[in-house]
């Protein structure tokens, strides 16, 4: 079955941060997403912690969104017969999030 | 990956809370801003985590290390800042010691410290209350603006200048000594009197934000006399005053979601729980020779929630309450509530007498309960049109959805009266 990335963005935007009370309630609607598509949600997804480190031509920085307005917060990987299958659990996830919907290749 | 579990009731706002008392310790109060931002990145990961892998065992634990390795990076970014740019080197100086030393790896005392600093002298009054909801309650901008009544420009005011007051003193954390404590008290005490008396002011849609604060007020006050410094007669009555007024909370509510008058209040939906703890607290209070203002509130409190039936209630013992309560701390609304005990007693003419007593220059006329009780006694006195004036002038004060509801409909009662020709039901 074909392997997909879910890629998770957020606004760097202080404005947009969700209330800790938010937060309950779009943890409770994961929580929910979770249980639904359990059979596609494969092992290994993870956040991603706000600090890194930037390559570009030999000059290291940190990073990488500083500037950007938008910041990958976490992914998740999913398995499912294709690209619209895929989408329609996308479509399902909770909050305003960007996601971005990528088949894995499997060039491995 | 641990399997999914729910998180407690509030988990996200209640440990945003102590990762701020927490983290105050570390960097002190003059840094709340880098504070709140660690906090709720913090969150904000977990959140992201907890999505995709599920709730750790230990949830609380996982955010304190989340939030100790962020601030350790926020420092070190600091650090390395403060080498580029000398004019940031002072400020590094002071905080040349890592946070690794200062972060405590239990919570301790950091959010009762941190509710003594939100109550500094320094700090304003009207600022008090918003700045402990958000530092140590987790609340947003927009959701204490619901709580409070005001605007979210108004709250967020009151809150920057109460950070700006504590950047510019630069309060030691740790130097916060028992007698300092019991000398700021009183004013921890009335931030958590007013936050809960915020809280009782239920309105049609923010009734459930409304409730929470109440809540919060008790979790506050509960953690208070759980420490030597707070477990003082004082605080144990304030505690007490909140049960008995928590345990008539779902009977004040209707089906309807509209105000329900307290003589008509279904008394078998009081929470005996509530009372119970309540009655566990007034018996502690009595502890040594202090009355204060809490005391005879709860007193008052407790006599409405005894009362099996409202004919039952000992309203001249009420009116003895509100008596003594006027000469701890005179105030014309504990004129108002005599008053209303008067009525009770002697009739309605009694409790406009007790009103008109009161001197000129003290009446609250912005106040809307005040003009709601005289239009009731005149309307009982069968004066409609007196009855109308006052009511009409509650409803121009009052912001309260559920109490402009109920105005509306004694409005609507005195029209009857006065003009029965309209009445579409006559």
């Amino acid at each position: 079955m074909p392997k997909f990335l879910f890629i998770f963005r957020h606004s760097t935007d202080p404005q947009s941060r969700p209330s800790p009370e938010d937060m309950q309630a779009l943890g409770a609607q994961w929580h929910a997403w979770m249980q639904k598509f359990s059979g596609s949600i494969l092992p290994g997804g993870d956040g991603l912690k706000p600090t890194g480190r930037l390559i570009r031509a030999g000059i290291e920085t940190d990073g990488p969104y500083i500037e950007a307005k938008e910041f990958v917060a976490s992914f998740s990987l999913i398995q499912a017969d294709d690209l619209e299958a895929a989408m329609a659990i996308a479509r399902e996830c909770p909050g305003d999030n960007v996601i971005e919907v990528r088949e894995l290749a499997g060039y491995a | 990956m641990s399997e999914p579990r729910a998180l407690v009731e509030h988990f996200y706002r209640h440990e945003f809370g102590r990762l701020v008392a927490v983290l105050t310790r570390s960097f002190g109060a003059r840094r709340l801003d880098l504070i709140e931002d660690v906090a709720q990145t913090a969150l904000a990961q977990a959140l992201e985590t907890w999505s995709r892998r599920g709730v750790p065992e230990d949830p609380a634990g996982w955010l304190h290390r989340t939030a100790r390795n962020l601030a350790i990076d926020a420092w070190r970014r600091e650090q390395t800042h403060a080498r580029a740019l000398p004019r940031l080197a002072n400020e590094a100086e002071r905080d040349a010691e890592p946070p690794e030393a200062r972060f405590a790896d239990e919570i301790g005392d950091e959010p009762l410290r941190l509710l003594f600093i939100c109550c500094h002298e320094a700090v304003p009054v009207e600022s008090r209350v918003a700045f402990a909801l958000r530092t140590l309650c987790g609340f947003s901008t927009a959701e204490i603006a619901r709580g409070l009544l005001a605007t979210e420009a108004n709250v967020q005011k009151r809150i920057e200048r109460a950070k700006a007051r504590l950047r510019d003193l630069d309060i030691d954390f740790d130097a916060l000594a028992a007698p300092q404590l019991r000398a700021r008290l009183d004013a921890v005490l009335a931030v958590i009197y007013l936050l809960f008396s915020q809280g009782c002011h239920a309105t049609h849609a923010d009734a459930p934000i409304r409730r929470d604060l109440c809540d919060e007020a008790r979790r506050l006050a509960r953690m208070l006399v759980d420490h030597p410094v707070g477990d003082v007669p004082s605080a144990n009555a304030l505690l007490a005053l909140m049960c008995f007024h928590a345990a008539r909370f779902d009977a004040r509510v209707g089906l309807d979601g509209g105000l329900v008058p307290f003589e008509q209040q279904d008394r078998s939906t009081w929470n005996w729980a509530d009372a119970r703890e309540g009655m566990a607290w007034l018996a502690k209070s009595a502890a040594g020779d202090e009355l204060t203002r809490y005391h005879l509130e709860a007193g008052v409190a407790w006599e409405h929630c005894r009362a099996p039936t409202f004919e039952d209630t000992d309203w001249g013992r009420i009116a003895e309450l509100y008596d003594a309560l006027d000469r701890v701390a005179p105030s014309p609304i504990h004129a108002l509530n005599r008053a209303v005990a008067e009525f009770h007693l002697r009739g309605p003419q009694a409790g406009l007498d007790h009103l008109a007593a009161v001197a000129p220059e003290n009446v609250p006329t912005r106040y809307p309960g005040w003009h709601a009780v005289i239009g009731e006694f005149q309307f009982r006195l069968g004066r409609p049109s007196a009855a109308e004036r006052a009511w009409r002038e509650a409803l121009r004060l009052t912001s309260a959805g559920a109490d402009q509801e109920f105005l509306r409909r004694r409005l609507a009662e005195c029209r009857r009266l006065l003009d029965p020709a309209a009445d579409p039901n006559h």
